[in-house]
């Protein structure tokens, strides 16, 4: 046993450690459980899911790309109802037996935001919080995502507030974040999660095509890891409220970066791909490089960067 | 909940690993608890060393998964970097291999006769179901297409098996038929589909298309194996999605092989 207490708050969730899934990257968690005891992670975060299915978008939706992955799966989910009928017992479970559940709202609009978000409200009480992932385009928007302006970005944040007591956490798109982050914290936002992926191309250059189904995709993996550290690093500097890292993490240092640079929680994304159990040995490597760091707490470490 | 997939990442060594044809390989590797899982049309998921900046494993069918030696036969085509790299893979190389992947072909009750149709490097999945008909004393008529001569593989594997007829088209007829192969499945499904109550098939999807519609007009049971860029390989990132009647279905977990009257083509 370590000597290293891991707990931390997140947002007002009690965490047993600060590891989390990325949103996206872990289904609805039971994709996971033959591999390894997911109740060992802090928390999960859930694909994002809106009131009504998405198809999502045509093939190819994936394509491999140097450090990383650049996907267009477009938010393919069964709907709040699809989920909680599907992996709802699964979850409660994983509640019960202390890791927090996340619950990931996708919309088109903010009236589609809290249609999303009443329905979790509802059919969650095991859920510990709510993250919204204002990265999906939308409608108010001409087809922008809402996060991708403090207006936009408050918006979302003020219409879903009042429908919920548990914490709410927004999914921030790579850009305008110290901004975009004040705006929500103004609007009550509990936390943020820092960053989506970044929009990027990649072009067959034989057929002059996408090598996915749509013009871009959003960046994966290892190759925005220090993008991802500094964004954290610039919203810890502009907000109070708490942060959870994410981005190209595939090791415990990179999970210690995300927390010297002002994260109190890190998820793991595409990682647990190739390696389906990479979140727990990413939670060993931390836990130890925290007792590398003579520390008795995980907490003092957090925004423990030296410049 | 709905089941999980039942794959694991297991340990597994490089037997063997040789050219067979024109920029195709043979690989055995030795993984014996994954050996003995697998079910002919599923596939498995290989970690390739030697590039950091590559993290993604690579989905491969396979043609023979020996319970009794532990051993797996893959054949892939070197297309990319990560093929290249399973390319130069010496015998004692050690790496991990997620399965078993998917869910494979389902030999219809009663089946009396099957057609096969594999184009390209669709060749392992149709030859690994070509043994289970053997085994099960099914006779089958194959039908192969390659771009050309030396880039056709399976031609013996597929007699050894026991196939009585076997016809092979290359796209510029430097072995068999010119054409397609799809040409004489199409033909033989005309003529005689009536003798035929299964027809499998694996290649690129406009020759699947056609061979489904074939066997539709014919009225045969017709399953495909589809491919998809895959993330993960075991249903937690849906990049695998495949448009069918009913929906959107991953093609690691529903698929790779589906019944190819739901797929929308
Ligand atoms: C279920 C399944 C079974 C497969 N079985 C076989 C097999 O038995 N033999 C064989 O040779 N190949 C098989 N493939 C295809 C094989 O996975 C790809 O050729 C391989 O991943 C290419 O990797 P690369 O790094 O060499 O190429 P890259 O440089 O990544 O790409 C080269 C080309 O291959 C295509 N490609 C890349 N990844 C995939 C993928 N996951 N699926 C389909 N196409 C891809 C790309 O679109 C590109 O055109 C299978 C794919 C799937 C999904
Ligand atoms: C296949 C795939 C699907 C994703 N789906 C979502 C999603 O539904 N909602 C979301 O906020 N982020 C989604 N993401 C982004 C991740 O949650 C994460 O922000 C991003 O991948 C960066 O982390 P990583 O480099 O560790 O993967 C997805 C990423 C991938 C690769
Ligand atoms: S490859 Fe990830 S869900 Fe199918």
């Amino acid at each position: 046993m370590s000597s290293v207490s891991m707990a931390v708050d997140f947002a007002g969730i009690q965490l047993k450690n600060p590891i989390n899934t990325a949103s996206g990257t872990f289904g609805f968690g039971w994709q996971f459980q033959n591999f390894f005891d997911v109740s060992r992670l802090g928390a999960i975060t859930t694909k994002g899911c809106a009131a009504e299915p998405w198809p999502g978008n045509p093939k190819p939706r994936m394509t491999e790309v140097r450090g990383g992955m650049m996907n267009s799966v477009g938010l393919q989910n069964p709907g709040v109802r699809g989920m909680v009928a599907e992996s709802g017992e699964f979850l409660a479970d994983l509640a019960s037996k202390g890791t927090a559940v996340i619950c990931q709202v996708a919309g088109h609009s903010t009236a589609e935001y809290v249609v999303a978000l009443e329905l979790f409200e509802e059919l969650c009480p095991w859920a510990a919080a709510f993250e919204l992932n204002v990265s999906c385009p939308n409608i108010d928007q001409g087809g922008a995502a809402a996060g991708s302006t403090p207006e936009g970005a408050a918006e979302v944040m003020r219409a879903c507030r009042p429908i919920t007591k548990r914490p709410l956490l927004v999914k921030m798109a790579p850009v305008r974040l110290p901004e975009i982050a004040r705006a929500l914290e103004a609007e009550g936002a509990d936390g943020l999660t820092v960053i989506n992926s970044i929009p990027g191309m990649a072009i067959d250059v034989h057929t002059r095509r996408s090598k996915v189904s749509k013009p871009t995709g959003g960046l994966s993996g290892p190759l925005l890891h220090p993008i991802a550290v500094r964004m954290v690093w610039e919203v810890a500097q502009a907000v109070d409220i708490p942060i959870c890292g994410v981005g190209g993490v595939t090791s415990g240092e990179d999970a210690a970066e995300f927390i010297l640079a002002g994260a109190s929680a890190v998820s793991v994304g595409m990682a647990s791909f190739p390696e389906p159990d990479a979140a727990v040995r990413i939670l060993g490597e931390l836990e130890a490089w925290a007792e590398s760091q003579g520390v008795r707490d995980i907490n003092e470490l957090i925004g423990a960067f030296e410049c | 909940m709905p089941t999980p997939s039942p794959a694991r990442v297991h340990e597994c060594t490089v037997v063997k690993n040789e050219p067979i044809a024109q920029d195709i390989f043979a690989l055995r590797i030795g993984s014996p608890e994954l050996a003995r899982m697998l079910e002919p049309g599923q596939f498995v998921d290989i970690a390739v060393p030697g590039n950091a900046m590559s993290l993604l494993r690579i989905p491969l069918s396979f043609a023979e998964a020996d319970a009794e030696a532990g051993t797996i036969d893959i054949w892939y085509a070197v297309v990319g970097d990560g093929t290249e790299r399973l390319s130069r893979m010496e015998p004692g190389a050690t790496t991990t291999v997620l399965g078993p992947g998917g869910h494979g072909w389902t030999i219809p009750e009663g089946c009396r006769r099957a057609l096969l149709v594999a184009g390209g490097i669709g060749v392992p999945p149709i030859l690994c179901l070509a043994r289970e008909l053997a085994r099960r004393n099914i006779p089958y008529t194959v039908c192969i297409g390659a771009a050309s001569a030396d880039r056709l593989v399976g031609e013996a594997e597929f007699e050894a098996a026991g196939s009585p007829v076997i016809s092979i088209a290359t796209d510029d007829g430097s072995a068999g038929y010119h054409g397609f192969c799809t040409a004489a499945a199409e033909q033989v499904l005309e003529v005689e589909g009536g003798e035929f109550d299964y027809v499998a098939t694996c290649g690129p999807e406009p020759m699947m298309a056609k061979v489904a519609a074939a066997a539709e007009r014919a009225g045969v049971t017709c399953e495909a194996s589809l491919e998809r860029m895959m993330s993960c390989g075991f249903g937690a990132c849906a990049t695998c999605a495949v448009e069918t009647k009913s929906g959107m279905k991953g093609a690691c977990m529903c698929g790779p092989v589906f019944d190819a009257k739901e797929v929308v083509w």
